[in-house]
């Protein structure tokens, strides 16, 4: 039973982080209906640029009071977030708003963000370094928050999870209730009616990049404190949040956030059934993502039936 | 739900912008100008300083070179309007492309392959401290070479944006003399140092000089006498198909026979007199000893006279003489180079250890012209009849001119008759001919690169392209081919029976028939899905087939790879082998051989699909493509249709993988990660898809890319240039190199504005999208 709680932990810290990268996958996807593979690295970005501002702050991190831990970690979050959100608009002024205007194919975008994604990450490496283990400072230790029938809460992952928490509820609060929202939410309903209606569609698309590069790049940083963090770190958790929010219901943001939870939880159960280790848990995430596709073809949440693409 | 993504929707309303437009403008240049600083030079960060790289690069006086980079950038989007008249004068964008091709030969190719780096300025400084060599080659390397290229650069814009017509010609022949001192400065380097040499520089720089040449003449022509040649080119062009080829040859046949070299061992360069003297005498064979002595140029010159004969009058009978005569020579040819090294080698002069050695360029492109002329006699021979050709002839002269725009035209050129199946013949002439002398290097790019990623690229475009189906896990099917070789050939730790072992050529079918099954297996639960929903689940099938390598040791030996009976990794899979009673060839560690092998797959494979394509299965996937309900309505059987798409696309990708197997020796799952599923489906888009061509085109391209970039950049930085290039040609071209031509026709119906590049690329792409 405590193995079980253990894990469950374990998967939701990592399934919150997934779901932060989803959401930006699902939020794009539902303006635009197309798959931002370059979000990998606005995510990236987001580690790199907490770790520049956290580092100017409180250099290598020993003998930080513990009173600032919250404030670093909070202006971690913020810059971060900012990093990325400006590198999520910058792609979609330089990559994707030209294709839109030339009205390039579906797959054309799939294939810039590739290339977007190649450029951006190899210019990490060349801009901060090819290392593949940077460290963010250990703020908590080992330090544990509490325990559940023997199973240990970390101050970090409470953290992670906390905050993720908070970061997707004020999102969903955002689209539902918000103007932005609104537009948000018309442009993905129906773009031509939504420009009649008065909405600015570049805006608001523009918007979306930017609301996805914050989440994302929140992500970013808390993924550098929990793991150590590299220019090519985007790829393997991008690839999962992707599935994450196919598995929700692509464009379906509530979908997004249940996907990427379960995810992170169904991946780390695994470790429970005997014979299956680590190297297994990612066998067992996409056989999870294609029997849950097989039986609802538009994921856990997604409704438009058989008009999914 | 309406695509933004591809309808174009513009904004409804906008309000004023908070800085002006301009000022918008020229920040983002010059945020771009220090984007590109970081992009050119080398990686400095260290985890301790991560402002390092950003210091050396930015903060540093270099700056100011990228930064007025930007600033150019800015004022030539500014006056765009002004700068546009001048783009559009005759002579121009061949001013400008010839410019290019001479400063990327001098920047960046080979100039002498002995002289340390092989490029340009290594080859200058050898020369320079090198005494004896004739003052001209001297000259060159140190001044003239980028002095005759500046001064001929700015003659020719000062001829175009005045308008000096008869200047013109004064830089057009300035131009050519030029092009005669890169080349006469490479000979005489050459010749003096002795020693192998590929280079190709001086030949590129040549070939810019030219082009720089035909647009001085360009623009000294006046309007009318520029209409009058260019009608004429196209009145004769439209009714004699075969005649480039012919010109190509011809000049291909004495370039080789005049100057190119034919022998080259370690520091002999001997041109075809010169192996005739060396070989005089040494048993060599007669038709080959005629064949240097005087064979050579009489099949040259019959080849080309006769194959002219057939393609000015267009007599077919001639046409088909023609063919035979340069077939013959061709094989002629051939024979007489087996010769050459096989005796060279029974001398072991120089270290030979078997045919085909120590051979220079000279027989290969005497062999590739004889092929060409042949190949014109084809084309006529071919070509429609011609009395209805004639009439077409006439339609075309009364039909006016096309609107000015340079893809425009040149798909005009690609338009007229027999120009397509030129342009493949010369393909061919190049697939066959070009490898053997290239370098080691370039060799094993061509087959373990460029090779194998083609077939891939040729099998994932009837997913992609032709059914729509995007396919994000096509690596897994050439991972499944390739363990299914290893298998069968006894290279996992699970053994086949006995009567199961095998060679493997012999495995294709296995291969193909493993493949099929998996193709199926996939296909058949994904089918309900769509669009991005399929995407994913191939990726996750992928990923599955690639972790499940890893992780299944005692089956596939897991990230150890393949091994052979003694346990050891090396090679583990046989090479290729025929045994077929008297017939026996062995393929081995010569990656030539490995090319032809792969050339009879390519060619195989491209025919069956050129077929494929106009077949009724090729039409139900356009019309699944392009709206999957309508065509479930005419009587499509989408789910039959689509499970073929997969099922064919796995088997081609099972041939890819019996190759890979066999020629790379030994593999381990890394061979087979998403990367490279996703570089594929890269490769087909880059290139157009759903065409055949294009899919070929792109996968080179993008394969040559990387490796002709690892001499050119740090290798860390490859894909970092390889990203911006695709992404780059993604929004200025998103059709892609070589766009499907009935997707251009699909929507030539529904658009009034003409030659325009986007509309190429339909509103509704693929995917089993919706429209």
């Amino acid at each position: 039973m405590s193995h079980f709680l253990d894990y469950l932990i374990l998967g939701l810290t990592r399934g919150s982080m997934y779901a932060l990268i989803a959401l930006g996958y699902t939020l794009v996807y539902g303006v635009l209906q197309l798959i931002n593979f370059a979000h990998s690295e606005v995510f990236m970005s987001g580690a790199f640029g907490s770790y520049i501002i956290v580092h100017l702050i409180v250099g290598n991190g020993a003998g930080t009071p513990a009173w600032q831990v919250p404030f670093v970690i909070g202006i971690g979050m913020l810059s971060g977030a900012i990093t990325a959100a400006g590198v999520g608009w910058t792609l979609e002024r330089v990559a994707y708003r030209p294709l839109r205007r030339r009205g390039a194919p579906k797959l054309a975008f799939l294939i810039g963000a590739i290339g977007a994604s190649f450029f951006l990450s190899t210019l990490a490496s060349k801009l901060f370094n090819s290392q593949t283990t940077n460290q963010f400072p250990a703020f908590f230790g080992n330090g544990v928050l509490f325990r559940i029938d023997g199973a240990e809460v970390r101050v970090l992952q409470a953290v992670i999870v906390l905050s993720a928490l908070a970061m997707m509820v004020f999102l969903d609060r955002l689209v539902s209730v918000t103007k932005l929202g609104r537009s948000i939410r018309a442009v993905s309903e129906d773009a031509p009616t939504a420009a009649l209606m008065g909405v600015d569609i570049d805006k608001t698309i523009s918007r979306t990049f930017v609301i996805g590069g914050l989440l994302g790049g929140a992500a970013g940083f808390l993924f550098g404190l929990n793991f150590s963090f590299a220019y090519n770190m985007g790829f393997a958790p991008g690839v999962k949040a992707f599935a994450a929010a196919v598995l929700g219901g692509i464009g379906n943001i509530r979908g997004a956030m249940l996907g990427g939870l379960l995810l992170g939880i169904v991946e780390n159960l695994v470790l429970l059934i005997p014979g299956f280790d680590a190297s297994w848990t990612d066998v067992v995430a996409f056989v999870v993502l294609v029997g849950v596709l097989m039986f609802r073809p538009t994921g856990l949440l997604g409704e438009r039936v058989g008009r999914a693409a | 739900m309406t695509r933004v993504g591809a309808g174009g929707v513009h904004s409804g309303y906008r309000r004023s912008p908070a800085m002006p437009r301009w000022a918008a403008r020229l920040l983002s240049c010059l945020a771009g100008s220090v984007v590109l600083a970081i992009m050119v030079g080398p990686q400095e960060g260290t985890t301790a300083d991560y402002g390092l790289t950003f210091r050396k690069q930015v903060l540093s006086p270099r700056i100011v070179i990228f930064l007025g980079i930007g600033v150019l950038l800015f004022l030539a989007m500014t006056y765009w309007p002004k700068i546009a008249p001048f783009m559009t004068r005759p002579g121009f964008w061949p001013l400008v492309s010839g410019g290019l091709a001479v400063v990327a030969a001098q920047a960046l190719m080979h100039w002498y392959d002995q002289a340390g780096d092989g490029k340009f300025t290594a080859t200058a400084s050898a020369v320079a401290n090198t005494g004896g060599i004739s003052p001209l080659a001297g000259a060159f390397f140190a001044w003239l070479a980028w002095t005759q290229l500046i001064a001929i650069l700015v003659g020719g814009v000062t001829v175009i944006v005045l308008g000096l017509r008869r200047v013109g010609f004064v830089v057009a022949a300035a131009a050519v003399a030029a092009g005669v001192i890169c080349y006469l400065s490479h000979r005489a380097v050459v010749d003096f140092a002795g020693g192998v040499d590929h280079s190709l520089g001086y030949a590129a720089a040549m070939i810019g000089y030219l082009v720089i040449a035909a647009a001085m003449l360009a623009s000294a022509l006046t309007t009318r006498e520029q209409a009058h040649s260019k009608e004429f080119v196209s009145r004769v062009l439209a009714f004699r198909p075969g005649l480039p080829l012919v010109a190509l040859g011809g000049v291909l046949g004495l370039l080789a026979l005049i100057d190119a070299r034919w022998f080259s061992p370690a520091n002999k360069n001997l041109s075809i007199s010169g192996t005739r003297a060396l070989f005089l005498g040494s048993g060599l064979e007669t038709i080959a000893m005629q064949y240097l002595t005087w064979l050579g140029w009489a099949l040259l010159a019959g080849s080309v006279v006769v194959s002219g004969i057939a393609a000015w009058w267009r007599q077919r009978v001639v046409g088909w003489l023609a063919a035979a005569i340069g077939a013959a020579g061709a094989v002629i040819t051939l024979i007489t180079l087996y010769d050459i090294s096989t005796v060279a080698a029974l001398t072991s002069f120089d270290g030979a250890t078997g045919a085909w050695q120590n051979l220079g360029a000279g027989g290969w492109m005497a062999a590739a012209a004889l092929f060409l002329t042949g190949a014109a006699g084809f084309v006529v021979a071919t070509s429609p009849r011609v009395k209805a050709e004639r009439e077409r002839a006439g339609e075309m002269r009364g039909v006016p001119a096309k609107p000015v725009s340079t893809t425009g035209q040149a798909l005009g050129y690609l338009s007229a008759p027999g120009a397509a199946r030129s342009a493949l013949l010369i393909a061919v002439a190049a697939a066959l001919f070009y490898p053997p002398t290239a370098t080691g290097f370039w060799q094993q790019v061509l087959v373990t690169e460029i090779g194998v990623s083609m077939l891939l690229a040729v099998g994932l475009n009837v997913v992609v392209g032709w059914a729509g189906l995007l396919d994000l896990g096509f690596i897994a099917f050439y991972a499944i081919g390739s363990y299914t070789t290893a298998y069968l050939v006894g290279s996992l730790p699970v053994r086949p029976p006995s009567w199961l072992h095998m060679t493997p050529l012999l495995t294709i079918p296995f291969a193909i028939l493993v493949c099929l099954l998996a193709g199926l297996l996939l296909g058949a639960p994904t089918l309900r899905l769509r669009g991005d929903y399929l995407a994913i689940v191939t990726l996750g099938f992928g990923e599955i087939i690639h972790l499940a390598a890893v992780n299944a040791k005692n089956i596939t030996n897991g990230s150890e790879g393949t091994t052979n009976d003694t346990g050891t990794h090396t090679k583990s899979v046989p090479y290729a082998s025929i045994h077929l009673g008297p017939i026996r060839i062995e393929w081995g560690l010569n990656q030539l051989q490995y090319w032809y092998l792969l050339l009879v797959f390519l060619v195989v494979i491209i025919l069956a699909f050129r077929r494929l394509e106009q077949s009724r299965l090729g039409r139900a996937w356009a019309a699944v493509r392009e709206d999957e309900v309508a065509a479930q309505a005419t009587g499509i059987n989408t789910t039959k249709v689509k499970l073929a798409a997969f099922a064919i696309g796995a088997s081609t990708s099972g041939v890819a993988g019996v190759f890979f197997a066999s020629q790379i020796g030994t593999f381990t799952p890394d061979n087979f990660v998403l990367n490279n599923s996703i570089l594929i489906v890269a490769y087909v888009v880059f290139g157009g898809m759903g065409s055949l061509s294009g899919a070929l085109a792109g996968a080179a391209m993008l394969t040559w890319l990387p490796e002709f970039l690892k001499y050119q950049v740090p290798p860390a930085d490859k894909l970092m240039w390889i990203g911006a290039v695709v992404l780059l040609m993604m929004i200025f071209r998103p059709a892609g190199l070589i766009p499907a031509r009935r997707r251009a026709a699909e929507l030539s119906h529904f658009s009034d504005v003409q030659s325009a590049e986007t509309d190429a690329v339909p509103l509704g792409e693929g995917m089993g999208g919706s429209r």
